[in-house]
């Protein structure tokens, strides 16, 4: 018996050994710990100083500042870096930065641990209802008064942002849902730019016979198939609201129509749209192996970012059939416990001020916030199509997944239309499913 | 001696500091985890006790319905494999004198590598542009959506990710089966082919009934070790195309730190658990009936 | 008996074309990674399997710099370093009571501790990471040597009993002849007769803690403070398009353990199974 452990212990033991490759790979991270610290020095503005008497705040984003080549996020960087040669002695800032998958899950982890980020960045609608609701986001109309709102367009940006009357957040920027294009495919094709629906199935199907992928879209990134699809509801005149507080249903055939276009629609979709995740779906755009991409115009920064050669092929028109755009803006909110409110109002103040929003408007694409006078020469010629898009819109409504009640709604929603797009659901079990999931959960 | 051996003093000193970690890292959080599992928790709130309610919206979660089939498929897929392909490659390398330890040592490579690592490269080799596409492309063949086509019972990503893990821990089995036929003796072997057995025969009746209690070990640290699966599934797919690739893990991790719904990751923690028990009684049950003395 | 030796002749051969398919599914994938490192985004498309152009190592000082790949080896070196440690002694005491020290409850014990082993981490994350969130444990190394440890104690107590229970009872009783103390006849005595245990727990809890995911991505939001594996599926995440330069961070990654597995493994396995012909 004893000698039966023994065996059994050192076949164990021998299986472990082998281990050994890794364990002994301590032997060489002293080697790889010595050369990082250059890595550290190179990344010495994230370091904290050591000086007492500078206000630490940190600053949460959802985009890695040192790997983006995203113009917009490149320009929140210069913003930390402004911010901390500005302030240089009196504040300092930190960011806390994530990839956009794991930023809320990251977010709720501090906030849970009660250590919020001084500063983050959030999306308006149900993301940003979840931390003013338990009083993790501080009200700002008291830091707004003294002239800081009166820079911005109008108070009408403020609205996703307000809640009983107090504003929570401060956006920065504005991107309207497009439909980007490839001139020089359009025309090899002999497509012409949609108005409405049946334009659009024509474009697409004359893309198809001159041998183009059609549209590229990404269904890995749930979000992304569902921002089409919440544009085809528009177009069936879906009321969310009525929906959520229950003088309407998902089940008015309206959905299940606008599932049945987004079916109808995914035939000219790449073959590969069920995995790739977003910034692949793009990727395909910018490098030219699909002729249409459905996308916020914050795409606009990463596709000049990319590949600055194709700004000139690069066509916008607005998604057919619907009267109103989508529309989204980063915002930054405060934490109600910062120790230090001055700095972080200093550190907002800095992203709404004219040079960063001027860099927003030339650089980055995005439709900035104040009054800023930009050069429209300079800025990315999409820019201008997006705007042109965005003044003749009858309105705005927000992403259909951030204007739910929860975010977990949003979620069932985007997992609902993927689960059609893949032919998982009918449209008709669709619909079914989301007022089975509404009368459950969000009325 | 035995007065010193059993001195009350010197036995608590000696393991006061694993019992107390293990405690309250270990059996504390359990319990809690248990009490969660019955309670509305979402992290920000403290949880409020509803009883049964998260165990009842198990019964209508579709994602859980994926991952725990996931989940199934992967324990039964990873223990039959591993046992079939770990105990014929240490049949195979006990059997050869030249190159051995070589052909051993690289079999046994990914295992100590990181499987986050080893994730991403399995990612890169199967995405439709690059890797195995590319390579088969070159023949003219159009290779399938390895990661993304969702026809099927068992979809055909579930079958790339029990490959990559057969790929990766196929070597620890190996080791433990090698390390347990060369513990029979010699004269055993000998004796059966003086009496005219054949190499397979002498497997067949030899060796097979004396590794039989390290099967026993190897399938059941297989089996644990599928359940916890988590790492290369979040770095092939992230549970995608639409939860289909979803085991108990990442649904586990989506529910409770995406979404965070604490209470609910709780009650698919408890299931897990409940598995993970069940599956090593059965486990032990099976294979632990007889003993050979060697 | 010439027929016999053809037979086992071409039996040897097919084992052999076997064994280099199965050593060539193992390191082509490893090699392709390792290539495609050394590429531009352009190449991998034009020749994804050749040679590279040029061997320029832009991609891996990108991969170095951008991804804090440095910052993150050394995290991870000392957290595993640090469990390391406090696993052997906490876990071989422990071992030595159950195994050594006559005790009614050391069976209990030991089923009690071996029960860890059969627990999913997942299932006490939450408990864990709340508590931790209270009394400022979560984002920080301590956080995740506390429970990497915890976790490294089932397999250390289960292998070190072993072997403690089989060391040669007359070691123990000439000490107590000569007067020594528990504590002494556990250090002068028992730790140096088990050192291969010792070794072989170590060097297992390393590598698992070394590979750990789940909980430092969990536990840890400070880009400061990731572990290895952490900013490699952060920086590789599947949202980027940048392959070569991805492909070079997986190289980073797995290379260090890849040298010390080639240059020792042998001795390693040797020196093991020497030691346990003797034992």
């Amino acid at each position: 018996m004893k000698r039966k452990l023994l065996a059994t212990l050192l076949s164990v033991a021998m299986a472990t050994t082998l281990l050994a490759g890794c364990g002994s790979g301590s032997t060489e991270a002293p080697a790889a710990a010595d050369s990082s610290s250059e890595t550290t020095d190179t990344a010495s503005t994230e370091a904290p100083a050591a000086d007492g008497e500078v206000q630490e705040i940190t600053w949460m984003f959802w985009d890695d500042l040192n790997a983006t080549e995203d113009l917009i996020s490149k320009g929140y960087a210069d913003v930390i870096d402004r911010f901390n040669t500005e302030y240089a002695g009196q504040y300092h800032v930190t960011p806390i930065t994530t990839n956009l998958e794991e930023y809320y899950p990251k977010l709720n982890a501090l906030v849970a641990s009660g250590d919020v980020p001084d500063v983050f960045i959030v999306s308006p609608g149900p993301n940003l209802t979840d931390y003013v609701e338990p009083g993790v986001a501080a009200p700002l109309d008291s830091y707004l008064a003294d002239g800081w709102k009166d820079t911005f367009t109008s108070d009408a940006v403020f609205s996703q942002q307000t809640y009983d009357g107090q504003i929570y957040a401060v956006p920065l920027n504005i991107a309207a849902a497009c439909c980007f294009y490839n001139t020089e495919m359009f025309e090899a094709a002999g497509a012409k730019v949609p108005t409405n629906w049946s334009e659009m199935l024509d474009a697409c199907e004359k893309l198809q016979a001159a041998g183009y992928t059609p549209i590229t879209i990404s269904a890995g990134t749930a979000w992304c198939l569902s921002m089409v699809a919440g544009y085809l509801c528009e177009s069936k005149g879906v009321d969310l609201a009525a929906i959520a507080d229950g003088s309407d249903t998902w089940e008015n055939g309206k959905l299940e129509a606008a599932a049945t276009d987004l079916v109808e629609l995914s035939k000219y979709f790449q073959k590969t749209a069920a995995g790739d995740t977003n910034d692949v779906a793009t990727a395909n755009f910018y490098n030219e192996e699909a002729a249409i991409l459905i996308q916020g115009s914050w795409a606009i920064g990463q596709i000049n970012g990319e590949n600055p050669d194709f700004e000139s092929k690069c066509g916008v028109f607005q998604f057919p059939g619907v009267e109103r755009v989508i529309a989204k803006s980063d915002s930054l909110a405060m934490s109600s416990t910062s120790k230090c409110p001055e700095a972080c109002v200093a550190l907002m103040k800095m992203f709404t001020d004219d040079t960063a929003q001027k860099y927003t408007a030339e650089v980055g694409g995005k439709i900035p916030v104040t009054n800023v006078e930009y050069d429209a020469n300079v800025a990315p010629a999409q820019l201008a199509y997006v705007m042109d898009v965005f003044s003749n819109a009858k309105g705005t409504f927000g992403f259909y997944n951030e204007s739910m009640p929860s975010t977990e709604a949003g979620a069932h929603f985007d997992d609902d239309m993927v689960a059609v797009f893949l032919g998982d659901m009918t449209p008709a079990e669709a619909a079914t499913d989301m007022e089975e999931f509404y009368a459950a959960n969000c009325r | 001696m035995d007065k010193l051996l059993r001195s009350k003093k010197n036995i608590i000193l000696f393991i006061a500091p694993a019992f107390i970690l293990f405690t309250f890292v270990l059996f504390v959080p359990i319990c809690q985890s248990i009490y969660y599992s019955f309670c509305d928790y979402k992290g920000l709130t403290p949880p409020v006790f509803t009883g049964l309610k998260n165990y009842k919206a198990l019964l209508h979660d579709k994602t859980l319905r994926f991952a725990l089939k996931n989940s199934i498929f992967f324990l039964i897929f990873s223990c039959v494999s591993q046992l079939i392909v770990g105990l014929f490659l240490a049949a195979i390398l006990t059997n050869i004198k030249a190159g051995r330890n070589l052909f051993k040592n690289i079999i046994y490579l990914p295992c100590v590598l990181s499987s986050a690592a080893l994730g991403l490269m399995w990612m890169f080799i199967f995405s439709p542009k690059l890797g195995i596409n590319q390579f088969l492309a070159q023949y003219g063949i159009e290779g399938p959506l390895w990661l993304m086509d969702t026809s099927g019972f068992i979809i055909l990503p579930m079958w790339v990710i029990g490959f990559v893990c057969l790929w990766q821990y196929a070597g620890q089995s190996m080791m433990l089966y090698m390390a347990q036929i060369s513990g029979i003796s010699k004269s055993i072997y000998e004796a059966s082919y003086i009496d005219g057995c054949t190499k397979t025969k002498s497997f067949r009746y030899i060796t097979i009934p004396l590794i039989k209690p390290m099967v026993g070990t190897a399938v059941s640290l297989n089996a644990i070790g599928s359940l916890k699966f988590f790492d290369l599934i979040f770095n092939m797919t992230e549970g995608g195309p639409n939860h289909r690739t979803e085991v108990l893990a990442t649904h586990l991790y989506l529910q409770g730190f995406k979404h965070n719904k604490y209470g609910y990751a709780s009650t698919i923690g408890v299931i897990l658990l409940a598995l993970c028990l069940i599956t090593t009684g059965v486990i032990n049950k099976f294979f632990k009936t007889e003993n050979y003395e060697m | 008996m010439n027929k016999e030796t053809t037979k086992s002749r071409i039996v040897k051969a097919i084992i052999y074309i076997f064994l280099v398919f199965m050593a060539i599914l193992y390191l082509a994938p490893l090699l392709w990674v390792f290539l495609v490192s050394f590429k531009t985004n352009k190449e991998i498309f034009t020749n994804p399997f050749g040679m590279p152009e040029s061997f320029n190592l832009e991609n891996f000082t990108f991969a170095w710099t951008a991804g804090r790949l440095g910052t993150a080896t050394l995290n991870s070196f000392i957290v595993c370093t640090v469990t390391l440690i406090l696993s052997l002694i906490i876990g071989s005491m422990a071992a030595f009571a159950i195994g050594r020290l006559r005790w009614k409850f050391s069976g209990a014990a030991l089923t009690y501790f071996l029960i860890g082993m059969m627990i999913p981490v997942h299932c006490v994350m939450i408990p864990l990471f709340t508590r931790f969130a209270k009394i400022g444990l979560s984002n920080t190394l301590t956080g995740l040597v506390l429970p990497y440890l915890t976790f490294s104690l089932p397999l250390t107590i289960y292998i070190m009993t072993g072997f403690f229970r089989s060391m040669p009872n007359e070691l123990i009783e000439s000490a107590c002849i000569d007067g020594a103390t528990v504590g002494q006849i556990f250090i002068m005595i028992a730790l140096p007769v088990c050192k291969t245990g010792l070794f072989v727990t170590g060097l297992m809890s390393f590598v698992n803690n070394w590979n750990e995911l789940l909980l430092a991505m969990v536990f840890i939001s400070d880009d400061n403070k990731k572990t290895l594996p952490v900013a490699l599926s952060k920086f590789v995440g599947p949202y980027n398009t940048n392959y070569s330069q991805m492909f070079a961070a997986i190289i980073v990654a797995v290379i260090p353990t890849i040298i010390v597995y080639c240059a020792f493994s042998n001795q390693i396995v040797d020196g093991l199974t020497a030691g346990a012909v003797k034992g």
